[in-house]
């Protein structure tokens, strides 16, 4: 009866701590849970204006937008250097029918500068439906009218590449083709499914949570065993086991080195300022807040890099104990990654202190950091138990991580901006999950926001992936560690 | 009540000399078609079964599989055939001192080395100083115990060994460790944990010991049981073909 009790008491704990858990998630979520940014093509290189735009004359520029409304445009534009007395108008029309317009008085446009004309209301639209920007001036004249540049090519870090341009996609003057496009970019939102069910998906969640917990709660009170009472079972069985670990790995790490647990700070530091003066000169202008974008990718591959690196070694380094005393096998490369896990803390300081000194905002919604940080932990130990059951029986398997690390290392974003791979590699290299994590992970720290819920289900895809091959893997072969280390 | 039941347990093992430990080896093989591994059986069709209380004794020369025998029981290894039940908690005294950190402190090791063994939290806490006492490390119980004597580290381990009163308790060779003094301390402290009810599988060689202890024998040869029964009636047999068999020099053999 004591045990019933026991166990609905953790129940009614646990649905008690998901319905907290979705709340706040749904708090911190936000905006990003329910729409999206979108926006055209980053707008062309300015080469050319359109002459003054008079009165009379009309610059249209067909485009389409993957989203759900229209916000505003951004136009380059140019005001010849003078105070002219007149505006701009831009509208959007579909088939003829104009949905939108907005107009500005030239006053507040930029002199060969972007300028922000936004509409008054989201302008609801079909995704990607053909539209067209209309440009025109209802009062401007010789000598007090403003114009539009237009171009056809990209501007990349060291020279231009040209943009393939359909006839059908050029700007048109009046009737007259122009050689490119408007130099222009339309911005939207795009509803995302997710905001819209997510209280449905939180219910359906939490009763299935319920329903299992009351069998779990039964199966207790009856003596039957199931494999996640027994996983339970094990964690309480070995916690006290898995503290000495840690522990031990913890203590022994930094024996005998005279600023001990500092380094777990100064490391990450000292790469990163090494990799800060290295790299700055050559991608800096693209990144913005440079010191953490690095620090970020650094925190997160180190931790990859040793969590992993400390696994591979966890079964044939602990053979002396493994032939010895019966332990179950996993506990070693979990320790492993735990006491990984307490160091990636530490590092997460000097993270925050760099934060601090490049004065990026903070935001409450770090907190999200934690859903990065357990994906983290999870993919290392997945593709940690896959390496250590390798390892065991080919001692090969050090050798070729350490390449494959390294491969790794410069397949992910985090000394470069990810916009200087080529578009079309853009497919195998998103298949790197720690690619995902780092997003997530400067996502939430650079702009302060939620990423999008796309993002959470490719960082758990990343983590949970690499785990069920990872356990497989270690379950069909741990019976033959003994009998191979 | 029955604490352990074996039910035709067989373990084979491939020969470490076949043992291909990379991938280039693997593979050639593998094309080669010489993927085949020898086979050696250290165990075949064993059954038996101990009582709670029960002290068995196994004998059997050296090879016989008597060490793998108590691997199986404690299940560090996973039969190749047949089956093995424990009720209990087992602390197995195979090696002593597994798991020690040579870099932490005798106190740090006693929570290290415990934990592996299986104990609590709660546990060790409260018998920290029992092991301490019994080990007579004294102060250098806060020294790393890399600076300890071969005789300190056999002590702590045996004294955190045989802190606990296991309900089941593997031993392989009764442990006397350290010096006179000592070794006769810790021999009393195995008599006195072998006596108080928990069960015991022991493997030894002395048969005073076994002729003294052991309710039952199990007598191992090449893997296969020779004899399951009576102490007294095996061990007469068991010495007999020893004896017999010293001419040709096979018995002369025993020492682990």
């Amino acid at each position: 009866m004591k045990h019933l009790n026991s166990g609905t008491k953790k129940l009614t704990a646990i649905l008690a701590v998901y319905v907290l858990l979705a709340v706040s998630f749904y708090a911190l979520g936000g905006q990003q849970l329910h729409i999206r940014g979108a926006e055209t093509d980053d707008m062309v290189t300015p080469t050319g204006d359109v002459d003054e735009i008079y009165a009379n004359s009309k610059i249209t520029q067909p485009f389409s937008i993957d989203a759900d409304h229209i916000t505003g445009v951004t136009l380059y534009t140019s005001t010849y250097g003078r105070l002219n007395d007149c505006s701009l108008n831009v509208s959007i029309e579909r088939a003829g029918q104009t949905i939108a317009s907005a107009t500005k008085p030239a006053g507040e446009l930029g002199d060969s500068a972007e300028t922000v004309v936004s509409f008054a209301q989201p302008i609801e639209i079909t995704p990607s439906e053909p539209l067209t920007l209309i440009i025109s001036s209802p009062d401007g004249s010789g000598g007090n009218a403003v114009t539009v540049y237009y171009g056809s090519s990209i501007s990349v870090s060291k020279g231009s590449v040209d943009k393939e341009l359909n006839e059908s996609e050029l700007a048109r003057v009046d009737g007259q083709t122009l050689d490119g496009i408007l130099c222009f970019q339309v911005t939207g939102q795009q509803n995302l499914l997710f905001g819209s069910i997510y209280w449905y998906v939180v219910a359906a969640l939490g009763v299935a949570l319920a329903a299992y917990g009351l069998t779990l709660v039964r199966k207790m009170r009856s003596g039957a065993s199931s494999p996640t009472l027994r996983f339970f079972a094990a964690i309480g069985k070995y916690r006290f086991l898995m503290e000495q670990l840690v522990n031990r790995d913890f203590k022994t790490k930094y024996k005998r080195s005279v600023l001990g647990v500092l380094w777990s700070f100064l490391n990450p530091l000292l790469m990163m300022l090494v990799q800060y003066v290295v790299f700055s000169t050559l991608f800096k202008s693209n990144i913005p807040n440079f010191p953490v974008y690095l620090l970020t990718g650094i925190v997160c591959f180190n931790f990859f890099n040793e969590s992993t690196n400390m696994c591979l070694q966890s079964i044939s380094g602990n053979a002396g104990l493994i032939t010895k005393v019966y332990v179950p096998k996993y506990i070693y490369p979990v320790t492993r990654v735990l006491s990984s896990s307490i160091n990636l803390l530490l590092s997460l300081l000097p993270l925050f202190l760099v934060l601090l000194i490049t004065r990026t905002p903070l935001s409450i919604r770090g907190v999200l950091l934690i859903f990065g940080i357990l994906c983290l932990e999870v993919l290392a130990l997945g593709v940690g138990l896959i390496l250590c059951s390798l390892m065991v029986f080919f001692r090969d398997t050090q050798f070729i991580w350490g390449v494959l690390i390294t491969i790794l290392n410069f397949a992910t974003p985090i000394f470069y901006p990810e916009s200087i791979i080529p578009a079309r590699f853009m497919t195998i290299y998103k298949l790197n999950p720690l690619y995902h994590i780092v997003r997530f992970f400067r996502i939430v720290l650079l702009d302060g926001v939620s990423p999008e819920p796309k993002a959470y289900g490719l960082c758990l895809i990343a983590a949970l992936v690499p785990l069920a091959i990872g356990i497989v893997v270690f379950k069909k072969s741990q019976d033959k560690f003994v009998l191979n280390i | 009540m029955e604490m352990i039941r074996a039910d035709h347990v067989s373990m084979r093992f491939r020969l470490s000399a076949d043992r291909i430990t990379s991938m280039k080896e693997y593979l050639v093989r593998l094309v080669t078609g010489r993927l085949k591994f020898k086979e050696f059986g250290a165990l075949s069709d064993v059954s038996f079964a101990v009582q709670k209380g029960e002290v068995l004794g196994i004998i059997g020369h050296n090879g016989a599989g008597k060490s793998t025998l108590l691997k199986v029981i404690s299940g560090i290894l996973k039969p190749s055939n047949g089956s093995v039940t424990v009720h209990g908690n087992i602390v197995p005294m195979l090696e002593l001192g597994s798991g020690f950190d040579y870099d932490m402190t005798g106190r740090e090791n006693i929570f290290l080395n415990g934990a592996i063994l299986g104990y609590s939290k709660e546990f060790l806490t409260a018998k920290c100083q029992e092991i301490i006492d019994f080990s007579e490390l004294g102060e250098f119980i806060e020294e790393p115990i890399r600076n300890y004597s071969s005789g300190m580290m056999m002590r702590l381990a045996f004294s955190i060994a045989t802190v606990v009163e296991p309900e089941i308790l593997i031993v392989d060779e009764i442990l006397a460790v350290g010096d006179a003094d000592f070794q006769a301390k810790s021999k009393a402290r195995m008599l006195e944990l072998m006596g108080g009810g928990t069960t015991v599988l022991m493997v030894s060689h002395t048969m005073s010991q076994i002729r003294e202890l052991c309710d039952k024998v199990l007598w191992l040869e090449h893997g296969t049981v020779q004899g399951y029964g009576e102490t007294a009636a095996l061990c007469d047999k068991y010495e007999g073909k020893l004896n017999s068999s010293k001419g040709d020099g096979n018995g002369s053999t025993e020492n682990e």
